[in-house]
């Protein structure tokens, strides 16, 4: 066919392909053959008789016969055909599921079918509630009120379109003998109910995101098109190969590690606050708590790269690394992720603040990398930009992970924040609690707020000097001691 | 004067639309018939022309530069109308070419969805070609020739819209209704089209337990009313003939 629906939509977004439709249609359409498909039954108003409603229970043998499946998985089967606007059900039009006894469904008409084409529009919607408002004389359901007003606010411009068109439509409806209006006005009804649900209902016309491109259009072969496939495939075949018994150890061992810390996959201590409405375990999480809760410090455990990402485990081996004197290392790091992602006004600033107070012969707080490290990283730092710092930032991150992380584990540091870490109890709510906890919930604090005492913090930590090495080398010379723990900054601030 | 006949055509284009949305809803479905095919093709001929003239009409009022502003802003707000009408055409003739595509009609075995609609639309076919009762033609090509057809109204349709954009610069967004919410509860809807004896104003909902509640007493009492009536002439009749015979 020819004609597409390109609808003048000057965004160019175009609905995937939901490939289950075409099958169901299909499906549809067997159930219709007389000898075949689904036997149906006329349905017996007061005055009219309304033939082809069929029974839920005949749509479940016939569909348990023809595929050879189950009771269960037809009913599965039939509920997704009523999810998605197929069949309709006569009795409780809202709950789209097939009961399995003799309520009465119909079919739908081919117009009112899903379809990947033909989005459903918001006019036509307009129209359908303006109708049903002569109809109800104003009295519209709660859900369908809101949307009135929404529509009538933002469709504004088309609204004497929609009335008149809703009063035409009435009127013709009306021309129809009545048997037939019945029918149709169930028809319109069901098909609204799927593609505009009430809500509490679940929708099986979610779809995700938009394309950019037409799925139904054929991609013309250029010479660009070719060019991109054979892109494609030298890059799969220059790809480095891992034997899936190595990703696949790497993966069981990674889920076998986190399992017990994932709150999907088991108890969150003291309790999940999207279920019970008690935010304690998030006050006992915060980055920049005194005590952390055993779990997290358990986390720190696995890998460096979880130690370092979380604030707390950050500030917990800056404290052993300044007691070992090698603090540098740290906050060149640190550095470095700032030059990374800070903003671009900053960056040569940045990098010549890093270059003076790291790499430079004499730098007060100088960092010990490989020659050739130092002699890219100078070259580089002649025009500096986001990444010039990459290879000197990573020869000091696997620095310290093989020496200073294995250390800082066996360190009196990190023993005793393990022995302070506070393993909450569980909550055990019950309904009522649960319901005034629900009550009392408050909004958290604005990221606005939560973003100026993250700038307070870090001006605070800048603050604080870092220890400067030639000071102490100083003082060691002149008092011949120990450098005392006194000299130790305060920690971290409490939010 | 140039506003009322635009006001009148663009209610015939509407009135058209209307009739023709609730046809296509019809096909496929088992009171899907050659004649559906027909009035389909009628329907769509006659919005066709509408649809031209109005074009015409709207597009000489808007080019007009010496009109006054509130003029404009009416013409600008018919102009609307009409796009919308023909938005909603179109779709439904691109719908109604895909599902004639896939429900033919001459073929042995006719494969339509049972949908519980078995009666016959013509007379919302007459509705909208405005005449008394429709007349067909018996047309043996309605699965190949009149696709063919649809098919190129459809391509006419969408070359006229897109030129209807470029041409005119009307900014839809900008326009103000005229109605507010709930305005189609204020005017009064004719009742008396209906082919099915008398039927009350107040539709009641579609339940299908308790079918059809409020006109079911409405026509009990009609039904009430009218053996009451037929009694007592034949109360009168008997009477008169007993008084005749003594």
């Amino acid at each position: 066919m020819t004609i597409r629906n390109t609808l003048r939509d000057h965004g160019q977004r175009y609905r995937p392909r939901i490939a289950c439709l075409k099958k169901a249609e299909k499906v549809l359409l067997e159930m219709q053959d007389p000898k075949t498909g689904v036997k149906s039954q006329p349905q017996r108003l007061v005055i009219t008789t309304i033939p082809h409603a069929i029974t839920g229970e005949d749509i479940l043998s016939w569909l348990a016969d023809r595929f050879q499946i189950d009771t269960q998985e037809a009913r599965n089967f039939g509920s997704m055909l009523v999810a998605l606007g197929y069949i309709y059900p006569l009795q409780d039009h809202k709950r789209l599921v097939i009961k399995p006894d003799a309520s009465l469904y119909r079919f739908q008409t081919p117009y009112f079918w899903p379809t990947q084409q033909w989005p459903v529009e918001d006019t036509d919607y307009a129209i359908y509630l303006a109708k049903r408002n002569i109809r109800k004389k104003g009295i519209l359901e709660l859900h369908e009120q809101e949307q009135y007003n929404r529509l009538h606010k933002w469709m504004n411009h088309k609204w004497d379109f929609i009335v008149m068109q809703a009063k035409e439509q009435y009127r013709a409806a009306k021309e129809r003998k009545k048997p037939d209006r019945v029918v149709f006005d169930c028809q319109e009804r069901a098909y609204w109910v799927v593609h505009r649900p009430p809500p509490g209902t679940v929708s099986a016309m979610d779809y995700g995101l938009d394309r950019r491109i037409d799925p139904n259009a054929d991609e013309e072969k250029t010479p660009d098109f070719y060019g991109r496939i054979m892109i494609f495939t030298q890059q799969s075949i220059m790809r480095p190969r891992v034997k899936s018994s190595v990703s696949i150890g790497a993966l069981v061992k990674y889920c076998a590690t986190y399992n017990g810390h994932d709150p999907f996959l088991s108890k969150c201590l003291p309790s999940n606050p999207w279920i019970t409405d008690d935010i304690t375990y998030w006050n006992l999480n915060m980055p920049n708590v005194e005590i952390p809760t055993k779990m997290r410090v358990e986390r720190w455990t696995f890998s460096f790269g979880e130690l370092l990402s979380d604030p707390r485990g950050r500030d917990d081996f800056r404290l052993f690394l300044k007691k070992e004197f090698s603090g540098e290392n740290l906050a060149f790091w640190e550095g470095c992720e700032d030059l990374k992602w800070g903003t671009a006004a900053t960056m040569r600033e940045k990098a010549e603040q890093i270059y003076k107070s790291f790499l430079a012969r004499g730098a007060p707080r100088w960092i010990n990398i490989d020659g050739k490290t130092m002699e890219i990283t100078v070259n580089g730092l002649k025009h500096p930009h986001r990444y010039v710092l990459d290879a000197a930032q990573t020869h000091i991150y696997m620095l310290m992970k093989k020496d200073s992380f294995g250390r800082y584990l066996k360190s009196p540091v990190f023993k005793d924040t393990l022995k302070k870490a506070v393993c909450p109890e569980e909550h055990k709510y019950s309904d009522a609690q649960l319901e005034q906890n629900a009550k009392n919930r408050r909004p958290s604090l604005s990221p606005i707020v939560l973003r100026q005492q993250e700038k307070e913090h870090r001006a605070k930590m800048a603050a604080n000097a870092p220890v400067d090495i030639t000071q102490v080398m100083s003082k060691l010379s002149k008092t011949g001691k120990e450098v005392s723990p006194c000299r130790r900054p305060p920690p971290p601030a409490k939010t | 004067m140039g506003k009322e006949e635009c006001k009148t055509m663009l209610d015939a284009l509407n009135k058209v639309t209307a009739c023709y949305r609730h046809l296509v809803i019809a096909l496929g479905s088992t009171s899907d018939s050659q004649n559906l095919r027909e009035e389909l093709k009628r329907t769509r001929k006659k919005a066709q022309e509408l649809a031209v003239a109005n074009r015409t009409k709207l597009t000489s009022l808007l080019k007009d530069k010496t009109i006054s502003k509130e003029d404009r802003a009416e013409y600008e707000r018919l102009w609307v109308l009409f796009s919308s009408s023909m938005d909603l055409l179109e779709v439904d003739m691109k719908r109604s070419l895909e599902i004639g595509q896939e429900f033919p009609l001459k073929v042995p075995t006719r494969h339509l969805i049972q949908t519980g609609m078995t009666g016959s639309t013509t007379t919302v076919a007459a509705r909208a070609m405005s005449v008394q009762n429709m007349k067909y033609e018996a047309d043996s090509n309605v699965d190949t020739a009149d696709l063919r057809d649809l098919r190129s109204e459809i391509t006419q349709v969408s070359q006229m819209m897109e030129e209807m954009e470029m041409k005119v610069q009307v900014a839809p967004w900008a326009v103000e209704a005229k109605q507010e919410a709930g305005a189609e509860l204020k005017s009064n809807m004719s009742v008396g089209n209906s082919s099915v004896g008398v039927i009350s104003i107040c539709e009641e909902e579609p339940k299908e337990e308790d079918g059809a509640g409020g006109r079911d007493t409405g026509f009990a009492t009609i039904c009430a009313v009218a053996g009451f009536v037929i009694i007592v002439f034949v109360a009168v009749v008997l009477g008169y003939l007993v008084i005749n015979m003594s």
